[in-house]
Formats: C-alpha cells, structure tokens, sequence
C-alpha cells in the first residue's frame, strides 16, 4: 500500500478509506500475536489518524494500574523512545479506549519545544479494557503498545 | 479487664490461619514450565481452585467474600460437586488480589455483592473443580497404566472399575499438578446433583461459635500500633488545623496526623489510648458549603422533582396522560423513604504497614480487587509491590464493597510512620456518621380507573438520589441511573411484575452531599414499598381483594405470579383469619430471582405492631443450599424491618445526627416472627439469595397494617407515627 499523509487521511471519507484498506481482517492480522481484537470503532478512528500505514509495536510504553477501584480517574503515562531531535521526534500520540462511549480519548500534539516524548494524565474509563497507544513519528511510521486494565466492580453494579 | 486477644507473629499466623477454615490466603509460587504450585504448606495445587494434601484434605480456593450470607460453602459445594471429593475435608482459603493480578485473574472477579456470587461464578468454578477431577483421574491411570475412561472417581477415591484397585486423591495430587489440563470439560446434569441443593452445614459457623475466627479488630502484628481517626463531620469539608501539642503527651500517644486533606488520626499504643487522645484533641474544621444542608432542605429538593418536567424514563408504554385525562376516578399519592447507615456490627477498620518497598493491607472487604487498587493508589506503588489479606467481615451488606475510604486512610497514616503497621478501627460514631448511605428518595403515584374499575393507567415519579452519579458516573447512560429503577424495568433482572395499558416510570434526579452507597438490596427497598403498597392502595380504591387486583395485572408474568400465589396459598389468603391477625402482600423480582411475601400481624392499641408469621417464597433459579437460603430470608426480614420499623438517617447542620444504637436500633429476637420459606427453583436461570427478599417483609407488613387499622402508612422508619414493634 502507498505511503499516505495525514493530508490524505483528512480528504479521504469512510468508505473511500475502507476501500483502501481492503478487509478489515487484514489490520488485525498484522498485529502483534496477542489474544486482542481491535474493535471496530477503534479500527476506524485509527485509520481516520493514520490512514493505512500499520502501527509496529516496539519503542514505546504505556504505564496503566492493572486495577483500578473506579474507572472515575485512572492515570495513565505514555512514554516514547526518541531523542526527540529535528532528525527523530514525534509528531503526535494518540490514546484509543475500546471500552469507552468515544473510542479516542486524546490526541496530544508535540511542537518542536517538547523536550521529551512522554504525556501523563488521568482518564476516565466506563470499564475494564484494553487501552491502545500510537506514536506518529517524524518519517511517518507509526508505533503501538497496549495495555490491559480491570476496573473492579463496587458491590451491586452489574458488569456493563 | 483485660480481654484475651491472640498475640501471634505474622508468619505463624499466615500459616495458622490457612488450616482456619476460610483465613488469609497462602503465599504461592507461581508455575514456570513444568514447576508445580505448589500452596505455602508444600501442598500441590492441581488446579488455581483445588490443592490436594497428602491427607487428602481439599483446599478450595474461593475469591469472593464471605460476610455471613454463606457464599463460601456454596462455591465450595460447587467445586467439590465436580471435584468428587470428600465433603468431610473440605476447606477453603482465599487468593490474594496480588496473586490474581500476577496470574491474570485465574480466579476470575473478587467483588461480592449484587447477589452475584454464586450466580455469576458457577459455571466457572464448577469447571475447575471438574478440571481437577479430570486430571486426578487421569494421572491415577497413568499410574496404572490404564484408559482413564475404566477410572471412575468418588469421595477422593479413585477406582479402576474393572480391576478394583482404588488411590486416594492425595497420592495422586502430585503427579495430577505436572498434566496438562483438559482444554474442555463437561459438567454434571443439575439432577445427578449430590452436593448441591443440599442444606449442607456452613464451613465458617463452627470458628465463629468458638471465637476462633479473626476479625480485623483482632489482629495484631508485631509492633503493631492503634490507630482511630475523625473525618470532617460535614461531608466535603476539610481540617484546617489541630493543636497536637495539647494531646501528644496523654498516655500511649505516638502521633497525631493529618489524613488527606480531610482527616486526622490519633496513632497510640492501644486503641483505646487513641480514641481518648483523640476525642482530647482540639480541631478546627473547615465545613465547607453544605454545612447548611438538613433533612428539611433536602426534602424540599425532592419535592421539586415530584412533578418537575424532566425526568429520566426506564418503562413507559401507551399514553398515560391521556389515560389520566380520560380517568374515571384518579388515586394519587407520595411516600417518602430516608437515609439509612448498613451499621454493620464491625465497624470499619484496615490494618497497613508501609516501606518505599511494600504496603501490604490486613482488612475485611467484599472486594480484593478494589482494595488492593485502593492500595496502590493511596501507596502509590506499583502492583508487584502491593498486597492485600482478605479477613472474613463482619457485616458487609455493601458498604464494603464499593467504598474503600478506610483502606485509603489506612495506608495513608502507614506511609507517615513506614515500616510500623498500624490498625485503624473507626469508632461506632465515627461508622455511624461516615457511611455510605442508602439514598433519600420520594415518590409520587397516581393511578387512573375507568368506570368498570379497571386500572388503565399508572405513573410513578420517583424524584431522589442517584447512587451511581457518586459512586460510578461512568456507568451513567446519558446521565440517567438504571439503579434507581430496579424492580420496575421492562425486563431483565429486576423486571416489573404487572402490566398496564399506560404506564410511565421516571425519575427526577436530585442528589445531595450525602455519599450514597449499595445499602442490602439497593433500591428495591423503597421501591417494592413504593409500588406495592400502592397496588394495595389501588386495589382498595377499586373495591377488589388485594390477591385478585394484583393477579389480573400479572397474566404475562408468570414466575412473579407463580411466587405470590404460593405465598398467598400458604398463608391461608382467601380463608379467615384468626381473630385479631390481618394479612398484606407484597412480590417483586430483582437480581433475577422472583419473591413474595405475605405478612400476618395484629395491631394492639392501634399503633403496637406484632408480627406473628411471614410467609416467604422465593424463585431463584436453582437452590444450591436450601438450608442457608432460608437463613438469608429471615435474615433479609430482619435487616428489613428494622429498617421500616426503627431507622433512619437524618442531616441536621450538614452532618448525620444517629451516632450509635441508641438512635439507629434494630430489631430483637423477641419481636422476630416466624419465618416459613417457600423455595421453589424453576430451573434454567440463576437468581441471587442474597438480597431479593429483603425487599417485600416491610410492604407486606403495611399492607396488612392497613388492613388491621385503615391507616395508611406512606412515611418511614414507623416509630414517627407512634407505631412500634412488640
């Protein structure tokens, strides 16, 4: 598949995109062997991201408590592994939750001031979840990592 | 005096208790190739669920808890059905949450509550018991050199039917630990049962009649210090300062800490050192906005949402305003239903010890998981470096489950003095005035009648707290609470038993800053009150017997029905009664089982209630041990009537005014009916025990009271309107 710019990505509408892409089985495939299948809401607003390039999993982390009490405020640190210098920097990082009403809960922006790669914050997660990272990176690949968490039920609330 | 309390160092006592049926869980080794598990005593684990000793004695590994309604010996039933093993030496031990994140939740959810724990795990526990058995079989015919399917197991004897040779579990557990287990495994017909649906005795009883079981408050690790705190009286208040000058030299004080931004604890040799100093200890609160907040502004705040426009809907069909436009004749009424404490006999305590390198937590809790999480969190450690020790509770009823606030504090005061545990055990005020409480609600009624007298409209207003929007706001659904409609859904597990023409349920949020939390049964409580007294009120209205009014509503819901009929059949409704005994009834169906329950009191002197008998039916799908669900429905009666009949919460200046017994009581074995339970699983469903029947005693009580007196009762807890129970 052709290289595409997230200029393309931006002209592109769904079904032109789903075109490109072929089956959507064929992204899954090309996953990393864990027992995770991304959802398709997730796969969409990926792709609406980063167009067709395929995420590689290495040279990042993501740090997410394997519990947490509540799923009201979880912290949550994303960190990649670059010198962030004009020749290696990241572009954006994105942060997918499969379990949540809106599968993207952020994108940062890193300008050319940020002196490390790495986000920290505390997000809301409506259940346990896998919770996806990507880095878009300045020669346009794009790396991944997931993370599993288990968001302990309080007594009398049903799974949902 | 000196009460005895056992003085044991902490490596005795992990190990001691885990031959106490039910104690803290064993250190494991987790399997790396072809390693064996094995538990701290060196015995093999054949299964996550199943340790086999060389005596055969059975371990059953149970990860929910156990706080009096029973669960543990039911899943142990349930594994040990499968297992075919020896019930006679049967014990259980609880998995530390830690273990279970390391083995990726081999045990599956630690979170008791919702009456989901038999519900929600059988099927897998039964497969690891069935597992295990698998593999016992299967090495013993290894070892003789035979097809495993000319083995055949029972009471942890294995025999080669043809040859009669026969091997303990024990001499296999072994050899049964380094197979591979069977991908699949297929479970028993419910009618080859031999374990379960028997009321066999409970594993936990015999250590709670001799006091051999530990409870929190007993624990005591060595150099262990005392700890008791005091959180803002007013809730979302804060402490702005505290001379600890004018207590630190009272006897036995260590510390005197701040805890949060909320909290101060008096940290001392002894408890009761700790809570002198304490109670000594000058403190300046900053109350914060709702110290202006009473029980009369927040009734004024639910009024509001009586008749208010919005309202979040869980059941409506046809039109009801029409209905009520077009109405013959309307019935129209508002009941109101207060906080309540769970006032479990236990008040809450967690025992921590802290270092850069470890925090590890001794508490009761309904969830591992939850308080393990609340354990790194408030550590700030990360999961490798966490532990948490389940101890049996005394008294959940939900306030264990979903607040973890004494964890928090716990280990919060562990990491000012790292390296020494401390045993933090709140005060009864201090229970009393810092729950979680069951939410404050009103509800308005109005029911429409054409001229036959033929209900065609029903519309019920709920206006009140929402627990989720405190506890789980996340489980929201576009900010509506499903919660609040338990008993009254179009269908599912708390599904509505009657049907009408044009019918509407909403609800008009108002919350308050009174945290709300799971009290037993939720919101079936007021709203089986809620619903059923007003059938009562519509059947009344109608002119029609209570039974008949409510059978005609119910021709598409059998197993409600099924459940009514049979309590109305055994209580003799229909028949006289004996002089001076009046009869009410009430159903309802909720955490998928189908109650009823009909009442018979007398009234003397027009406002001394006693209530002779209670006729109870539940259907909840299967009955794993009928003896101990006959002991959750009179259970369930108690915690529910004394509700109705003693208690309440209320706010005066921000803060809860019931601080003890004295003001919160409940009932006494003298004013117990007796209970007749009607079990009567229909199959092919499970239901929860623990919570369903609390529901219908109190909307049978005061049906049948207005039947006594012609008084119709529509506020709570009854002792405002002069009625006591006798």
């Amino acid at each position: 598949m052709e290289p595409c710019t997230s200029d393309d990505v931006v002209r592109l509408n769904r079904r032109a995109m789903l075109q490109r892409l072929g089956t959507t089985g064929v992204l899954v495939a090309l996953w990393p062997a864990r027992a995770w299948t991304m959802s398709e809401a997730v796969q969409q607003a990926m792709h609406q991201r980063i167009g067709t390039r395929t995420p590689q999993p290495h040279g990042m982390t993501l740090r997410l408590p394997p519990l947490a009490e509540t799923g009201n405020s979880v912290p949550l640190t994303v960190a990649v592994d670059s010198a962030m210098t004009p020749d290696d920097h990241v572009l954006r990082i994105h942060v997918f939750v499969e379990g949540n009403p809106e599968p993207v809960a952020a994108t940062y922006h890193l300008g050319r001031r940020a002196g490390k790669a790495v986000i920290s914050t505390q997000m809301r997660l409506a259940r346990s979840q896998t919770v996806l990272a990507l880095a878009e990176m300045h020669d346009g690949s794009v790396r991944s990592v997931t993370a599993d968490i288990v968001v302990t039920l309080g007594a009398c609330v049903e799974e949902s | 005096m000196r009460t005895d309390t056992p003085t044991i160092n902490r490596r005795s006592f992990i190990i001691g208790t885990a031959a106490v049926s039910g104690g803290l869980a064993l250190g494991l080794r987790i399997p790396l190739g072809g390693e064996v598990a094995h538990a701290q005593d060196s015995a093999p684990e054949v299964t996550a669920w199943v340790v086999i000793r060389p005596d055969d004695t059975v371990v059953v590994r149970i990860a929910r808890s156990e706080m009096g309604q029973g669960t543990l010996t039911g899943l142990a039933q349930m594994v040990a059905e499968e297992l075919e093993c020896d019930w006679a030496k049967v014990t259980t031990e609880y998995p530390t949450p830690g273990e279970s994140v390391k083995r990726k939740r081999v045990w599956g959810d630690f979170s008791t509550g919702g009456s989901r724990g038999i519900r929600t795990s059988h099927d897998y526990v039964r497969k690891g018991g069935a597992t295990a058995r698998t593999m016992l079989i299967q090495a013993a015919a290894d070892a003789w050199g035979v097809p495993a399917s000319e083995c055949k197991a029972a009471n942890s004897v294995i025999t080669h039917q043809p040859s009669g040779r026969t091997v303990t579990y024990g001499k296999v557990a072994s050899a049964a630990a380094k197979l591979t287990p069977p991908a699949d495994v297929v479970l028993k017909d419910p009618q080859d049962w031999k374990l379960i649906g028997k009321p066999l005795k409970r594993l936990d009883t015999i250590n709670k009649l001799t006091g051999a079981q530990v409870y929190g408050a007993d624990l005591k690790l060595p150099g262990m210090l005392n700890a008791t705190i005091k959180d803002c009286p007013v809730f979302g208040g804060k402490v702005k300062s505290f001379e600890t000058t004018k207590v630190q030299g009272m006897p036995g004080v260590r510390h005197v800490l701040q805890v949060g931004d909320s909290a101060v604890a008096v940290v001392a040799d002894t408890w009761w050192q700790a809570k002198t100093a304490l109670d000594a200890l000058p403190v300046v609160w900053d109350e914060g906005p709702n110290a202006m907040v009473s029980s009369a502004t927040i009734a004024e705040l639910l009024q509001t949402g009586l008749g208010a426009d919005q309202a979040f809907v869980a059941n409506q069909n046809g039109d009801v305003k029409t209905a009520m436009a077009g109405a013959t004749k309307q019935v129209d009424a508002v009941y109101a239903y207060p906080f309540l404490n769970h006032a479990p006999m236990e008040p809450m305590n967690a025992t921590a010890r802290y270092t850069a390198e470890r925090c590890e937590v001794w508490t009761p809790t309904q969830n591992g998981e939850a308080a393990f999480a609340a354990t790194m969190e408030a550590s700030g450690l990360p999961a490798d470096k966490c532990e948490v020790y389940k101890i049996h509770i005394g008294g959940g009823f939900g306030r264990r489950g979903a607040a973890h606030d004494y964890v928090t504090q716990a280990v919060l005061i562990a990491k000012q003095i790292p390296g020494t545990p401390v045993k933090l055990l709140w005060s009864r005020e201090e229970d009393m005035t810092h729950g979680r409480y069951h939410p404050v609600t009103q509800c308005r009624l109005v029911g429409a009648f054409d001229a036959s007298n033929n209900l065609t409209g029903l519309h019920m207003r709920i206006s009140g707290q929402s627990i989720l929007s405190a506890v789980r706001p996340e489980a929201l659904q576009q900010g509506r609470d499903p919660l609040v409609f338990q008993g009254l859904n179009p269908s599912g597990e708390f599904a509505l038993g009657y049907s009408v023409p044009n019918l509407l349920i909403d609800h008009a949020m108002r919350n308050t800053h009174v945290p709300p939390g799971f009290w037993r049964g939720v919101n079936i409580n007021q709203n089986a009150i809620y619903l059923e007294c007003f059938i009562d009120e519509l059947a009344h209205a109608a002119g029609q017997d209570a039974l008949e009014f409510r059978r005609k509503l119910m021709s598409k819901h059998p197993k409600h029905l099924a459940v009514l009929n049979a309590v109305a059949e055994r209580a003799g409704w229909g028949t006289p009664a004996p002089q001076g005994v009046y009869r009410g009834l009430a159903q309802m169906m909720s955490f998928n089982s189908y109650v009823a329950a009909c009442a018979e009191i007398s009234v003397i002197d027009g406002n001394k209630v006693k209530v002779h008998r209670i006729v109870g039916a539940t259907d909840p799908g299967y009955a794993v041990n009928p003896a101990q669900i006959e002991r959750q429905i009179a259970g369930s009666f108690v915690y529910g009537l004394s509700a109705l009949f003693m208690q309440e919460c209320t706010v005066k200046d921000g803060r809860i005014v019931q601080e003890n017994f004295h003001t919160f009581d409940s009932m006494r074995i003298a004013q117990m009916p007796k209970v007749e339970s009607i079990i009567m699983p229909s199959g092919g469903f499970w239901g929860g025990i623990g919570e369903p029947t609390i529901c219908v005693a109190a909307p049978a009580v005061l049906n049948a009271f207005f039947n006594a007196t012609g008084r119709r009762i529509r506020s709570f807890p009854l002792k405002h309107h002069g009625i006591q129970l006798v």
